[in-house]
Order: C-alpha cells, then sequence, then structure tokens
C-alpha cells in the first residue's frame, strides 16, 4: 500500500496529475472502522482543462514502471488503483481541500469526511449509504461545515431526508 | 411481559457494540488496512463456500 501510494505521489510530482486524493472505500477507512472494499480510488485533477481527460499518459507511466491492468485498474505494487478525473464542481472542490494524512512514512491526501457524505449523498448507491452512515456514527463530523457544502451543492434537502429516514429526527 | 426490562437490556447491548465500532475507527490505518485484507480473504471464503469461484482479490500489503 505504502509503495502504491508512492507511485501515485510521483505521478504528482513528475507533472503527470495535478493534484489528487484518495476517495472511496479507502477515504471511509481513514475515518471509519474497516469495510470491504477491493480497490484503492485516486480523485485527480488533470494537468490540462481539457474537456476530454485522457488517462492514456498515467496508463503509460505504469505500463513503463512494469504495472498490469486489469479492466478499468492499474495494479500498482499489488493494490488495484481507479484513476477517476474530478467529474464535476463538488468533487473538484474535494480534491481541492482534501487534508494531508500519513500512511507509515509516505504521505497523501485523503477527501475531507464532509466531502465524502456529499459525494456519497449524489451517488447515493447502497453501499454509499451504508458508508455515509458509518461516517455519521464513528466519525467526528464538522456539521457547520458539512451543512455549508450540502448547501452550496443543493444536497441538503436529500441530507434531511436520509438523516430523517434513517436516525428520525437527529 | 417484562417488555420495557428486555428494551433496556437490548439498548445497552446496542450502545456497547456502537462504543466497539467507534473504537475500531480509532486505530491506526495501517492496522485497518491489514484487517481489510483479512476481510478480503473471509469475502473470497464465503464465496467459495457458496459454490462461487475464489477471486483471489486481496491488496497485497
Amino acid at each position: 500500500m505504502e509503495k502504491a501510494i508512492k507511485v501515485i505521489n510521483e505521478l504528482q510530482e513528475k507533472g503527470i496529475i495535478n493534484d489528487y486524493a484518495i476517495g472511496g472505500g479507502i477515504a471511509v477507512i481513514f475515518y471509519a472502522e474497516p469495510i470491504l472494499t477491493y480497490d484503492l480510488d485516486i480523485f485527480f485533477t488533470p494537468v490540462e482543462e481539457k474537456k476530454l481527460v485522457t488517462l492514456s499518459p498515467i496508463y503509460n507511466y505504469c505500463r513503463e514502471k512494469g504495472y498490469s491492468m486489469d479492466k478499468e485498474h492499474i495494479i500498482i505494487e499489488g493494490i488495484p488503483v481507479q484513476f477517476i478525473p474530478v467529474y464535476n464542481e463538488l468533487v473538484q472542490e474535494a480534491v481541492k481541500n482534501a487534508v494531508e494524512k500519513k500512511y507509515k512514512k509516505t504521505k497523501t491526501k485523503t477527501l475531507k469526511p464532509e466531502y465524502l457524505i456529499a459525494i456519497m449523498l449524489q451517488t447515493f448507491r447502497p453501499k454509499d449509504k451504508e458508508r455515509m452512515m458509518k461516517l455519521i456514527e464513528e466519525t467526528k463530523i464538522n456539521n457547520k461545515y458539512l451543512k455549508k457544502i450540502l448547501q452550496k451543492h443543493k444536497l441538503d434537502g436529500k441530507y434531511k431526508q436520509f438523516v430523517k429516514l434513517y436516525y428520525g429526527k437527529k | 411481559m417484562e417488555k420495557n426490562k428486555v428494551n433496556n437490556k437490548i439498548k445497552k447491548l446496542f450502545n456497547a457494540k456502537a462504543r466497539f465500532h467507534k473504537e475500531l475507527a480509532k486505530i491506526p490505518i495501517e492496522e485497518k488496512i491489514e484487517m481489510l485484507v483479512k476481510l478480503q480473504e473471509i469475502a473470497d471464503d464465503i464465496r467459495a463456500a457458496t459454490g462461487r469461484i475464489k477471486t483471489n482479490l486481496r491488496f497485497k500489503i
């Protein structure tokens, strides 16, 4: 895992990707108890802002380093990594505001729990709902900050419905 | 019927479970990733036990 993070940092240092942050299940694990996931999601800001983002530079770099591809993943040092370009305003903002973390001795960045909740409210698959509940129940959420994010991205109504459904009038 | 008494016991049990989950959330990320690999192994064993082919999907950490 640490080696995989080092390779992702290299991609940034070499200017192949701009900013990045860990998202998805692994980001949730940074804040909550371990949950089952099979890949490491990397949300990244492309170097150039184009309408069509290509993953070729990332794939080429990894291929040259001898890493194999498996469907939408690149297997970096034994970890299936999926690179996801920031696909909307919320995700872009989430990466910009990501927080620095350490895995062993290696620095990395993860999305903040408040942004993870907002993104999962947008995607809203069954596993997103489960993960949102883990974050709400097991980590300290800055409710003021979360409210601000949700209002900005017009997700506050959906969040209220979610909380009412699963927690009553909390 | 001691309905409320049972409810209180259950409530205590659930509270203890919630505390346990919160404690797990506090452990270092490196340990959590080791636990994740165990979870991936268990999920694969369950898969095999229910007649499906093992995926061998697990992080090599």
